[in-house]
């Protein structure tokens, strides 16, 4: 949501809005979210694995239990296919996102 | 796998009933629910069968039920509705019943007719009361007319009128009186002045209260007429008219002393009638009321005795004509059940003999059985809406239940519109046995039926909806974006980097609109957001040239991965029918096909997104045009995408070039090669001899893998085992127009899965709109009155979020994706072309009476 306020409000802002980080402090603030790409899939094909290959251990016998099964199976197969495609279409972008000016000058301010 | 991958195995048993017990096990089978009968009288008509006459029987019984029940509704008797349902009467019992229902008929008959009688006096003498006052008020009224005719010019003086004088002047005044409708007053004073000349005077007013009509029931306003005539013919016509009009008449008392007697007459009359109806109409809810109690189990009684008889009008009499047998198709899981059933039976009708059954072999296929419960069921029917499927064939519906909500997500994808989804279905399930719901009308009640799978279609476009990172179509930053802004301004890198790279400033940022961020800059893309699409592109101008390009290709992904799934589901069901050589006749090419074209796709997306980032963006091909030139073999070497495609490409475009010719021919020449190296396919491999069905002596065991080799769609020249026509042209035709079939769905197909991304597309930005239209105009009024403003902008904001997006968006999104099941996965393996088991079960019968059963 905190890009809906982004969005809308900064009409209010654009006239007095001043650069935060004044030209002389040249050193640049380093972003704190460095993403890595092992930790990510590391945890989700762990997630997704216990779910899909784990979990039909536990399904209790009875009249449902290869109904349960193949839920638990499917499901993982098709979260983990869903989150890995996204994923893997980002890893290594061969293009950026194009900012209105307005916007890189939040963006600044707010995420940075 | 449970038995949802599947359909049971049946068997055909035969049941000899006993004429003795006969009804009463099929009493027990009926409430048990286990079989379904076959119909051994199909060229007898319905009413030269054995049993019409008991038929007739129920029905009349039936009739008399839905009368009662009619009677006791419009007396506003509540029925009680029990939840237990009683077993069909045993036959000592029907006689008495039915004498019962005879009799209660008959007198109800008559009291209604006699209350109805009782009534329309009561409605006569009413009349008249009123009639008598209101014309009494005429007389003094007439003083005030003036007198239309000269005759009487006396008629001003005299304070009431006496009629004496009338008739001193000769001319017979008579008088005729009565009510009339409203809406004929005008017609009849008309018709009267034309017909009489003038002869006649009409007096007529309003009668404040409505009375009812006693002919049609309905309550409408009548006005009072008084007409004064002279002269007999002038009084015949009169009448006359009156009578066309359909005028309710008195006689109209001469003098005041007639006219009060008649009034007390009258009056004492009413009274009686009034105690003497309140009394029938007593005891004609008493009668009903006791009635009510037992009136309930009776329909339902009478319901299953009559479908008892038309099931044993299906069975046939044997030789002796003692014994009923009758044929059905049981599961074989329940045959002890069956035999108890039986046993039950005959113990009930104190037989000596006991009705027994054995299981017959059959070439016939049987019916297609699969057990759901409340869950499985709503994707068991949305598999079983394209077709049954044949006997013992994979069940698609097992892998529907979560493939069907996950393409519906992708299309569907939106956090906030998933949330909302899965709370309606949410509170469906929970109050699913609120009996309102259970019993609601069409559109509710294909919600309610449609409850679990709304309920997973909302989670998972929840679980879309976060990783296309769209929430009410806004995106949520959890993790800290990926792309970072300020690392485009020059004054963050050193100065030889400033030098090699175009970076930005102030004075840059301030004169252009819009400004690209290129990740070769470093520092600029720090790795994929961990979850989903980053947040940075909601706000990016050229937001859609990367969403497109991603949800393309996941949407071929997707598909290409669904579609083999679907081929290797029928390698499960060449498993099972015994047909090994499809697996390498049909299968095997068909998965080589898919795979080395679309596969090869698949591949050269994954490696294109892997090996190449920013700084080979420039040399980075376009995966269409690759592939378009793996067919094509162009002139111009371009530069591929891996070193080495141009040998891969060529070994897999001969690998499915080489499996072309053996899914179109593989096939037919291996069972014309089986036809003449063997005597009788297929037979001499088990060595059993096939009997006809009900020939009792010489009954040779058919092993029931036999049985089930029933129906393959390749297999028609080839099924009759007795080996008569190996039609060596239909197989060949069949495979070859499955072949081009599968050939040209491949790529029709994998195109179709794209609407995955349409879909999305649409509504993604359908979404965007209606924030942008809505609520962008609502937030930005700064002033104090923009909260109020704010309230009904949010308002139209929900009403138009559920109507267009949820309600609009997700029935097209549903449609879709049950198109992607029917026809792009399910003609992968998918015959459907079985029968339903329909069991001959009570349960079945409808559960209420009151409205169904109207016999116009």
């Amino acid at each position: 949501m905190l890009t809906a306020l982004l969005q809308d409000v900064h009409l209010l802002g654009e006239s007095a809005f001043r650069p935060s980080i004044p030209p002389e402090q040249s050193i640049a603030h380093p972003a704190m979210t460095a993403h890595s790409f092992a930790l990510p899939v590391i945890i989700f094909t762990t997630f997704w694995g216990l779910i899909g290959i784990a979990g039909p251990w536990f399904v209790p016998k009875g009249p449902n239990r290869g109904v349960i099964i193949t839920m638990l199976v499917a499901t993982a197969v098709c979260c983990y296919l869903f989150w890995l495609i996204a994923i893997l279409a980002q890893l290594n972008p061969l293009f950026g996102p194009q900012l209105k000016n307005e916007t890189i000058w939040y963006v600044r301010f707010l995420w940075e | 796998m449970g038995s949802l991958f599947r359909s049971e195995s049946m068997c055909l048993a035969q049941l000899f009933l006993q004429s003795g017990t006969a009804y009463e096990c099929l009493s027990a089978l009926g409430e048990k629910g286990l079989v379904q009968f076959r119909d051994l009288n199909q060229n007898v008509s319905s009413f030269q069968r054995k049993f019409v006459g008991e038929v007739k029987r129920c029905e009349e019984l039936e009739r008399i039920l839905v009368y009662l029940v009619q009677e006791i509704t419009r007396a506003d008797i509540p029925l009680p509705e029990g939840e237990a349902s009683p077993p069909a009467p045993p036959l000592k019992h029907v006689l008495e019943m039915q004498e019962q229902l005879q009799k209660l008929e008959v007198e109800l008959r008559e009291v209604t007719k006699n209350k109805e009688k009782l009534r329309k006096n009561l409605l006569e003498l009413v009349e008249y009361t009123h009639m008598l006052r209101i014309t009494k008020t005429f007389l003094k009224r007439n003083v005030e007319f003036e007198p239309t005719y000269e005759e009487f010019p006396a008629l001003e003086n005299d304070s009431l009128l006496d009629y004496s004088c009338m008739q001193r002047l000769g001319a017979k005044l008579g008088f005729v009186s009565g009510l009339i409708q409203q809406g004929r007053v005008e017609a009849f004073e008309r018709m009267l002045w034309r017909a009489c000349k003038g002869y006649t005077i009409v007096t007529y007013a309003e009668l404040d209260e409505s009375l009812e009509d006693p002919e049609t029931g309905e309550v409408i306003k009548w006005y009072v007429f008084l007409i004064s005539f002279w002269g007999d013919q002038i009084g015949h016509k009169v009448k006359k008219i009156c009578d066309c009009y359909h005028c309710h008449v008195y006689p109209y008392p001469n003098t005041a002393e007639e006219r009060r007697e008649i009034q007390e007459g009258l009056n004492t009359r009413i009274q009686d009638l009034y105690t003497v109806l309140h009394k029938t109409e007593d005891y004609l809810r008493q009668v009903l009321c006791k009635a009510a109690e037992s009136v309930c189990s009776r329909v339902v009684q009478v319901r299953k005795m009559k479908a008892i008889y038309h099931m044993l009008n299906m069975c046939s009499f044997d030789v002796t004509n003692k014994c009923l047998i009758a044929e059905v198709w049981c599961p074989e899981v329940d045959l002890p059940g069956l035999r108890r059933a039986l046993e039950e039976g005959s113990r009930e009708s104190g037989a000596t003999i006991p009705s027994f059954m054995n299981t017959i072999p059959t070439k016939e296929t049987p019916p297609t059985l699969i057990r759901t419960n409340k869950f499985t069921e709503g994707f068991q029917n949305i598999v079983d809406a394209y077709g049954v499927g044949s006997y013992r064939e994979v069940n698609p519906a097992l892998f529907t239940i979560i493939t069907f909500p996950f393409l519906f997500a992708v299309m569907f994808g939106d956090f906030g519109h998933g949330f909302v989804m899965f709370l309606f279905a949410l509170l469906l399930v929970l109050n699913e046995n609120h009996p309102r719901l259970s019993q609601s009308q069409e559109i509710l009640r294909m919600f309610f039926n449609g409850r679990y799978i709304l309920l997973l279609m909302g989670l998972f476009s929840v679980y879309t909806g976060l990783i296309y990172n769209d929430c009410f179509s806004k995106s949520v930053n959890l993790f800290g974006s990926g792309w970072n802004v300020s690392a485009m301004y020059s004054s963050s890198h050193s100065r030889e980097e400033q030098k090699r790279m175009v970076l930005w400033n102030d004075s840059t940022i301030r004169h252009s609109r819009t400004l690209q961020l290129d990740p070769n800059i470093p520092g600029v893309f720090r790795g994929p957001y961990p979850f989903g699409i980053d947040p940075i592109w909601n706000l990016a101008t050229n937001r859609l040239t990367f969403l497109n390009s991603f949800k393309m290709k996941m949407s071929v992904i997707l598909g290409i991965i669904h579609m083999t799934f679907g081929v290797i589901l029928g390698i499960f069901n060449h498993l099972h029918f015994r047909k090994k050589f499809n697996i390498y006749l049909v299968s095997v090419p068909e998965i080589l096909f898919m795979l080395c074209i679309f596969g090869y796709l698949i591949f050269m997306i994954i490696y294109k997104w892997l090996a190449y980032s920013a700084e080979t963006s420039r040399e980075a091909p376009s995966i269409l045009i690759e592939f378009i030139n793996m067919f094509l073999f162009p002139s111009s070497e371009t530069h591929g995408l891996y070193p080495g495609q141009a040998h891969v490409q060529r070994v897999l475009l001969a690998l499915t070039v080489l499996s072309v010719p053996v899914l179109f021919l593989g096939k037919p020449l291996f069972l014309l090669w089986l036809h003449n190296g063997r005597s009788c396919f297929g037979v001499s491999r088990s060595g059993y001899t096939l009997v006809r069905k009900d020939s009792e002596e010489e009954v040779s065991l058919l092993g029931s893998q036999d049985m089930e080799e029933g129906s393959n769609r390749m297999e028609e020249g080839c099924r009759e085992v007795t080996c008569e026509e190996f039609n060596f042209g239909e197989i060949l035709m069949t495979q070859t127009i499955h072949s081009i079939e599968y050939c040209l769905g491949c790529i029709s197909n994998t195109a179709s899965y794209l609407r995955l991304w349409a879909l999305s597309l649409a509504h993604a930005q359908l979404s965007d709109v209606l924030w942008a239209m809505l609520m962008r105009v609502g937030l930005r009024v700064d002033t104090t009155y923009g909260v109020f403003l704010l309230l009904p902008v949010m308002a139209f904001f929900a009403v138009l979020t559920i109507f267009i997006l949820l309600i609009m968006e997700g029935l097209s999104a549903f449609l879709h994706a049950i198109r992607l099941h029917w026809v792009e996965f399910q003609n992968k393996f998918y015959v459907g072309a079985g029968t339903k088991f329909v069991p001959f079960s009570f349960s079945l019968l409808s559960s209420k009476f009151s409205h169904d059963d109207n016999i116009a």
